[in-house]
């Protein structure tokens, strides 16, 4: 798959390549050495080729997945990454689970329309005043967390309504979040590829000054970008808040670390304006399956935590390797 | 010494490589040895040579000014001097003894000091703190009061004893902030001080002050190399000029012998070689309209028209403006007033977006700052501006961005095979092709608006971009250009305007264009 991308060859890009769009050098012949191993490591494990195994690590992988999704937004954009998109996926369960009473279809609405501008306001900070993307984060994740113990007493919401368990539901074969997560990426990369904001966000993140010079608004960009990662967060949010019937600000700690872990090992520019959804896709079952053969294999927390800092460390060292 | 013919030290080609030894090379116009002098001196950055086989002697208690176009190597030679660049060739030779300039550090321990065309200062820091920073001699437990009578007694000296010690640097005018650093120099003893361009962001009083100092240093017996644009200062300061061109000495002379004429023969001697093409002279009706533009601290009262299909060029130096109005033009400056029209249309200023609209695109000299999308390919550069055309409720048909990406790369002479290549691994020329290729395709010809347009650019690649603004003009646009490159500005402009401090000095046309009048106005205008 990496090679697919290819040397500047004669012939018209194809979207595949244009999804994956890199060259074929050291860093992605590495993504493929790793990506063989895993594979190796898997099959030789026993008891995780069994459809259960793999149904549930793909079950747990999509919460966190959508969210990463999001983030890519965020970074191809140039904006880094957003430490405040576990504590808005946390609050959008806690607004979810509160409206449910009023019917799963106005719960979704309001639940998407907090989500989006709880971050597009953050985006808007960031574009108009050019703000420190990571600064901004930082005190937007403070200011939620605050706000929403506040309000709620630090308590959880439990809805005395079962009006959300359709979304625990099966769709087809596959488990609802799965279903949900192959969406939001394929509708994700589409945006990305196909649309004129898709096209702006990469101009936007390779070089902000260039693209102001060629008559486009950055601000107007970035502000939509983080719309953007706000829909894809709630997905997970009403998600994550059906599995577990409640609201909670505890549903969506660390989900930022999680996220972004997944878009730097899938091989999305740091310094943003490269990279893909499909990438981050990768990035995020990479992770998980690390996650789920090490448990398999008996290893603690502790060495997942470990075998993670490593890989997100060795992702970024390539990427640093391959700028120069 | 009398006669003009003599008053013109010429480097005879025999001469540059047998004076290996540190003899003084114009022995006769100048007392006594010179204290620093360079033998042979060449350095070539890849296929540029940017020094030949250069020889230039510079003594004590005088001010030599060293002129020449952009790109003569001015600036290679004095980071040579300084230390920062090594010559890949050639001898150095200070104080009679002949010493290698390894690195800056070493340069300094000599007594060579150069203050850069960006000042070196920190902000934050007292300007007590500034003088001393990094000076090897301070020692691990400083006594405060010894440095700071050495350091008032620097400022002293360049009669800038209202400066404290105290205050900040950031809140010090650019003026005073290169007194600091002057300052800084001193207290190193530096003997031979290196000033590179200081003048070409500061105010006339900061100007004079720069120069009483600079007189007060030469009058203790230090020497100072003087790089300029500014003709008039050469006359006004300095002892002797060294003129570059094209990486070699071209002469050497007492200011006293030269006239200003004279001097702008030598810097530009060379013929004008057929990079530009023919010029159009058509006059057709103005697409762009410029009256009264005022930008704060930039641009005073500015008026030009440009018609379709000639290129108007404005002239001037660093810091004169120039820069400043194609920038407004292009809608990246906030804070500009007057009108700016496009056939007609009033445009409101300090949208990018706007510009656009009225169909006025910006082609930046800064190519990897605002020019071009390094990181992306070769077809995402070159539909970057046409993506709203070529998209149908914000969808985007990928046929289309590849048709419309082959197009404008036969336009603006990119490889097409290269479409899917990252930009940044493009040569420069190749670059702002890419640059220029953006800006095209619309339904109808507008406005370009560029910014140096070829700096940094070989030749070869330079007359490709020649002859690409020239088939704008048939295509009907109008190009407004800004450029510090006198030479391109004459032999590319159908109609010149020149800038000096911010005023609009001088317009001409046509035939009416001319080399000498143009460098008067732009380095010293007819008051």
């Amino acid at each position: 798959m990496n090679s697919i991308g290819g040397q500047a060859s004669e012939q018209p890009a194809s979207v595949v390549s244009r999804l994956w769009s890199i060259r074929l050098d050291k860093a992605s012949l590495i993504q493929g050495i790793a990506a063989v191993a895993v594979v190796i490591f898997a099959v030789s494990t026993p008891g995780f080729l069994s459809a259960t195994s793999i149904r549930s690590l793909l079950t747990t992988v999509s919460f966190v997945g959508c969210v990463a999704v999001g983030m890519t937004f965020i970074t191809l954009s140039g904006n880094i990454m957003s430490f405040s998109i576990g504590a808005s996926m946390s609050a959008t369960t806690i607004v979810f689970m509160v409206s449910v009473v009023l019917g799963l279809v106005p719960a979704l609405i309001l639940a998407f329309l907090f989500c989006a501008a709880l971050n597009g306001i953050q985006g808007w900070l960031i574009g108009v005043f050019r703000a420190n993307p990571l600064i901004i984060s930082m005190a937007a994740y403070s200011m939620i967390i605050g706000s929403a113990i506040y309000i709620t007493g630090g308590r959880g919401v439990y809805p005395l309504t079962n009006k959300a368990n359709i979304l625990t539901a099966n769709i087809g074969p596959l488990p609802g979040p799965l279903a949900a997560f192959l969406f939001v990426a394929i509708v994700g990369q589409l945006i990305l590829s196909f649309t004129r904001f898709g096209r702006n966000i990469y101009l936007v993140g390779a070089n902000p000054r260039a693209a102001k010079a060629s008559g486009l608004e950055p601000w107007r960009t970035v502000l939509w970008a983080y719309v953007a990662a706000g829909l894809c967060t709630a997905v997970s949010a009403v998600l994550v808040a059906a599995r577990y019937r409640s609201g909670d600000m505890e549903h969506g700690i660390g989900y930022e670390y999680h996220a972004i872990s997944a878009v730097l090992v899938g091989g999305t520019a740091i310094q943003g304006g490269a990279g893909s959804v499909i990438r981050t896709l990768v990035g995020t079952v990479f992770i998980a399956l690390m996650q789920g053969l090490l448990i398999l294999r008996g290893f603690g927390i502790e060495m997942q935590y470990l075998l993670i800092g490593l890989i997100v460390l060795a992702a970024v060292m390539l990427q640093w390797k391959g700028r120069t | 010494m009398t006669s003009a013919g003599l008053a013109m030290h010429a480097v005879p080609e025999n001469q540059r490589t047998e004076s290996a030894a540190c003899a003084g090379l114009s022995a006769s116009f100048f007392p006594g040895s010179p204290i620093l002098s360079v033998r042979d001196l060449s350095k070539s950055f890849g296929a540029v040579n940017a020094l030949k086989h250069l020889n230039a002697d510079f003594y004590s208690g005088e001010i030599q000014a060293i002129c020449g176009e952009n790109g003569a190597g001015k600036s290679t030679l004095v980071k040579i001097l300084a230390g920062v660049d090594r010559p890949d060739t050639g001898t150095t030779c200070f104080d009679g003894k002949v010493c290698t300039l390894s690195s800056s550090k070493e340069a300094q321990r000599l007594g060579i000091a150069m203050v850069a065309q960006e000042l070196s200062v920190c902000p934050d820091l007292s300007v007590l703190d500034n003088i001393w920073l990094g000076s090897m001699d301070v020692p691990f437990l400083p006594r405060r009061k010894d440095l700071r009578r050495r350091a008032a007694e620097a400022l002293s000296l360049l009669g800038a004893e209202h400066i404290a010690l105290n205050a900040t640097v950031g809140q010090l005018t650019i003026g005073e902030r290169q007194l600091v650093e002057i300052a800084r120099m001193l207290t190193r003893n530096a003997r031979v001080f290196i000033l590179d361009e200081p003048t070409a962001t500061l105010s006339d009083n900061e100007i004079d002050r720069i120069f009483v100092a600079l007189a007060r240093i030469k009058r203790q017996g230090r020497s100072v190399i003087y790089i300029t644009h500014r003709l008039a200062e050469v006359f006004r300061i300095c002892d002797s000029v060294t003129v570059l061109r094209n990486g070699e000495m071209v002469g050497v002379s007492r200011t006293a012998d030269i006239d200003r004429k004279k001097l702008i023969e030598m810097m530009l001697g060379r013929p004008f070689i057929e990079m530009y093409p023919e010029h159009g002279y058509t006059e057709g009706e103005p697409i762009l309209r410029i009256d009264g533009l005022c930008v704060p601290g930039a641009v005073r009262d500015f008026s030009a028209v440009v018609p379709r299909g000639d290129i108007v060029c404005i002239a001037g130096q660093v810091g004169s403006g120039a820069e400043s109005v194609v920038r407004t033009v292009a809608g990246l400056v906030y804070n500009a007033t007057g009108s700016v029209r496009v056939n007609g249309n009033p445009m409101r200023l300090g949208s990018a977006e706007e510009a656009c609209q009225h169909n006025i695109h910006f082609v930046s000299g800064d190519r990897a700052e605002e020019g071009i999308f390094s990181s992306l390919s070769v077809t995402d550069n070159l539909v970057a501006t046409r993506l709203r055309a070529l998209s149908r409720f914000g969808f985007l048909n990928p046929k289309s961005l590849q048709a419309e990406a082959l197009r404008l790369a036969g336009w603006a002479g990119v490889d097409q095979r290269r479409l899917r290549a990252r930009a940044d691994d493009l040569s420069g020329g190749n670059q702002q092709k890419l640059a220029f290729g953006r800006c095209l395709g619309g339904t109808q010809a507008g406005v370009l608006v560029l910014i140096e347009p070829t700096r940094g650019i070989d030749i070869g690649a330079r007359a490709e971009i020649y002859q690409l603004m020239r088939g704008l003009c048939a295509e009907g646009y109008g190009l407004l250009v800004a450029s510090t490159d006198l030479e391109e500005v004459i032999g590319l402009a159908d109609a010149i305007i020149t800038m000096y401090r911010s005023r609009q000095v001088g317009s001409y046309r046509g035939k009416a264009i001319n080399m000498q009048d143009i460098m008067a106005d732009i380095t010293h205008p007819l008051k």
